[in-house]
């Protein structure tokens, strides 16, 4: 049987906003973007290089302590030193932080493909499948956006302790709220509804069920905003904060955000550079995976939501 | 087979949409808690609402039987489980799981005694435990501030300590209940609740004038000030702000407005605490004074993203006072010592407008205890009350940094300070920590009643607006902050109050 293939992204017909192409630019566009760049920059920046410094050059506030401008030496035993103080893990003897490190990545994982496959169903059922009511469904799914998070969190950490669902302290309960995810499905069906009709009729014509369509056609094509969103969600779920500190209350349950929020979180008094040095292990991954991403999040941005 | 099968999964996977999080779960504040609209159910006495079991020993007939708390007996045979919830950190995080490990194997009673770490602020805290409420799944003890066990007490949630207290067989003799510093324990007690006890007094700390005594000498003055106008004085005679120095370091947190209008011979709350107060004349004088302070450059405000970087620019010598906790000693030890030109320092009690009549805002989390069974209420207490046991109490100071809530304890607590090693090149800032315990003697209470942290936020809005950016007008801002802060009162106020 000879199946429909996805073609190029670039031949899927989408109309390009017009405008200058961007070696006509004024230059004070870019001087613009360069002081932006730079000032967004300082404060990541300040981090990097407080979490080598010595406490004392914390204290003296001094921005470059080492050679040429100071006699200072890095001090990358910081990272070492913030991970004993946080703790041991008295159940496997590893240090704390590395069990945060695991729970965070096995919580992430999980709601990386969870609300990326639900959202490609859903969203290939708003964009493909006509059914009843479709489009009061689809305004009920993004009201779901409108919800202010503040509304929701206690009812449902509520939702968690032992008089209704009984995972509190437990990874269920960790994942959850965030399996399924309003924009996800919004995200993606804006993507497939540009996809031409005439690819579907050409896949049925070859026999192909909705099925074999949507996972040899539309996923091809769409993934530039399957990886968008699956690198929104890591970035979402590896910083989740609030919702973990609630359901959460035996340290080894916790993520590496709460974890550092716990580090910083001292009455009178901090050693900067420790809070620093976690803060780096912490966002690390994040700056990490979107480096190696960047240019499927930005095609997944900025070819969805154009009319095709 | 597929033809039916996705359609299906497409509908659930809407559905799961439906009851999932809308899109991005960015950070959120802590959320407000619920406003309590109806009379709060009377806690019952501690015992009287489960049948005790009965006594292990047979009483002596020469004595009335037991009743009330005293009739609750706890035994090794059937321990009694209960479950803390803290966020302490560092030496205090130590200091409680040791504590706890050798209750759990000396105690008398059969307590167990759980401990969890919330990792987080007292705000998240509060979120958690007003969450966990509402789950039917509080803790059995946890660190609140006044007001928030307030809140808590609203609804029945928090037992009255007082019957523990008075009890016979497991409560204070006089003579222990005069070692306790009296104003801490009146600091967990709250006119709305006339008699009741709401928190056990485990961790107390002022709010202080940290000075550089080198910088100060070189401006010719050899004493820190008394008063508020010499500070004022000061503050400006210091003040660089070419070379970015002031004269004081300014932490928008409302402990320090509330400090300042102490200072000023005012309060936040009145003393019935039935309206606020800091719209007084001592309340338009604290906000003037901090107005012109950053009018004329001689303060400068520390953004809370810039978390305790009131200590670094000290130690930098970049400010010359720090208005702050006084459990920040050791931190600002280190950070002096760690310096580039370490110097002479200290904390003195905040500046006065009447040194005669001095007053000073003292605060700290006490421990609550949340209602639950006879029993776990009973080992509660007796947890607490094992916790403040002088010997304990000395060095739960020595490790936190809080002041030694007992006055047996104080003198410990005092040399351990003394003897660090850590204050050897500082005789002043340690002989300091003694002196503070002079300063209980004129303690003062914020606001201990439901709702004050919603008003701290109305407080801290017009510190910024009106003295920080100098919006608007001092007495009108203040008049408007306190209409919105008596209604927040009057919605937290238990029922017929």
């Amino acid at each position: 049987m000879a199946t429909a293939t996805a073609p190029p992204l670039a031949q899927v017909e989408t109309r390009r906003a017009p405008g200058r192409s961007l070696d006509r630019v004024n230059p004070l566009v870019y001087l613009i973007l360069i002081v932006v760049g730079v000032a967004s920059l300082i404060p990541f920046v300040w981090m990097v290089l407080t979490s080598v410094k010595d406490y004392g050059d914390v204290v003296s506030l001094k921005f470059w302590p080492w050679p040429p401008f100071g006699n200072s030496t890095p001090r990358f035993d910081n990272f070492a030193e913030a991970i004993r103080l946080i703790g041991v893990d008295q159940d496997t003897g590893l240090p704390m932080f590395f069990r945060h490190v695991l729970n965070t990545a096995l919580v992430t994982a999980i709601v990386i493909a969870s609300s990326v496959t639900t959202s490609v169903l859903a969203a290939y059922a708003f964009a493909q499948l006509d059914f009843p009511a479709k489009n009061v469904l689809f305004i009920l799914v993004l009201a779901t956006f409108m919800i202010p998070e503040e509304l929701i969190l206690v009812p449902r950490a509520v939702m968690m302790n032992k008089n209704y669902l009984n995972w509190y302290n437990t990874l269920p309960a960790m994942v959850a709220p965030f399996l399924a995810n309003a924009f996800g499905i919004f995200l993606i069906r804006q993507f497939f509804i540009q996809i031409p009709r005439d690819l579907y009729d050409a896949a049925r014509i070859d026999g192909a069920g909705h099925m074999r369509y949507l996972t040899t056609v539309m996923i091809p094509l769409a993934r530039p905003a399957i990886l968008t969103l699956a690198l929104l969600e890591f970035i979402w779920t590896w910083n989740e904060f609030r919702w973990i500190q609630l359901v959460t209350s035996s340290s080894n349950m916790r993520t590496v955000s709460v974890g550092l929020v716990g580090f910083l979180q001292t009455d009178g008094g901090a050693q900067t550079q420790l809070a620093m040095a976690v803060a780096v292990m912490v966002v690390l991954p994040v700056v990490v995976l979107y480096f190696f991403t960047q240019r499927y999040f930005t095609e997944g941005i900025t070819t969805t939501g154009l009319k095709g | 087979m597929t033809r039916k099968l996705i359609p299906l999964m497409a509908v659930m996977a809407m559905l799961m949409a439906a009851c999932a999080a809308p899109a991005a779960p960015a950070p959120t504040q802590a959320p407000a808690a619920p406003v309590a609209t109806e009379a709060p159910a009377p806690t019952q006495a501690p015992g009287t609402t489960e049948a005790a079991p009965a006594p292990t020993e047979a009483p002596a007939p020469t004595e009335a039987p037991a009743s009330g708390v005293d009739a609750i007996v706890l035994s090794k045979d059937n321990p009694t489980e209960i479950l803390f919830w803290h966020r302490y950190s560092g030496g205090a995080q130590q200091f409680v799981e040791q504590f706890v490990e050798k209750f759990n194997a000396e105690n008398e009673f059969g307590i167990k005694v759980t401990i969890e770490k919330i990792d987080g602020s007292y705000a998240d805290l509060y979120s958690k435990i007003n969450a966990a409420i509402q789950g039917g799944t509080p803790p059995n003890i946890a660190q609140a501030y006044q007001n928030q066990a307030s809140f808590y007490r609203l609804d029945g949630n928090v037992i009255d300590l007082a019957p523990f207290i008075t009890s016979k067989k497991y409560g204070l003799t006089q003579e222990e209940i005069d070692d306790y510093f009296a104003f801490f324990l009146e600091s967990d007690k709250n006119p709305q609740f006339p008699g009741e006890v709401l928190g056990w007094p485990t961790s107390r700390s002022a709010a202080v004038l940290y000075v550089n005594l080198d910088w100060l000498k070189e401006l010719g003055v050899e004493e820190p000030p008394k008063t508020l106008a010499e500070f004022e004085e000061l503050a400006c005679k210091a003040s660089d702000p070419a070379n970015e120095r002031y004269g004081l370091a300014w932490q928008n947190d409302i402990s320090n407005f509330a400090a300042l209008v102490f200072a000023n011979g005012g309060r936040v709350l009145s003393e019935d605490a039935k309206s606020y107060t800091f719209n007084s004349e001592a309340g338009v004088e604290s906000l003037s004074l901090l107005k012109r302070l950053f009018e004329n450059k001689c303060a400068v405000e520390i953004a809370s993203a810039e978390r305790f970087g009131e200590q670094t620019r000290f130690a930098a010598q970049k400010v010359l006072f720090v208005m702050a906790s006084s459990t920040g000693l050791p931190f600002y030890a280190d950070a002096v010592a760690k310096s580039e030109k370490p110097f002479r320092w200290t904390y003195v009690m905040f500046p006065q407008k009447d040194p005669a009549k001095p007053v000073v805002d003292i605060y700290g989390a006490s421990w609550s205890v949340f209602k639950s069974t006879p029993e776990k209420e009973l080992a509660s207490w007796l947890f607490l009350k094992a916790f403040t046991e002088p010997e304990n109490i000395a060095q739960w100071a020595v490790a936190s940094g809080y002041m030694a809530v007992r006055k047996s304890a104080a003198p410990k607590a005092i040399e351990a300070v003394k003897s660090n090693e850590r204050y050897k090149n500082f005789p002043e800032a340690a002989e300091a920590y003694a002196r503070l315990y002079d300063m209980v003697a004129f303690g003062a209470v914020e606001a201990p009643v439901a709702g004050y942290d919603p008003v701290r936020k109305l407080m801290s809005d017009v510190v910024s607006a009106v003295a920080i950016k100098g919006e608007g007008d001092v007495k009108a801002a203040l008049d408007k902050a306190v209409e919105d802060a008596n209604a927040i009162l009057k919605e937290n106020a238990p029922g017929g109050y």
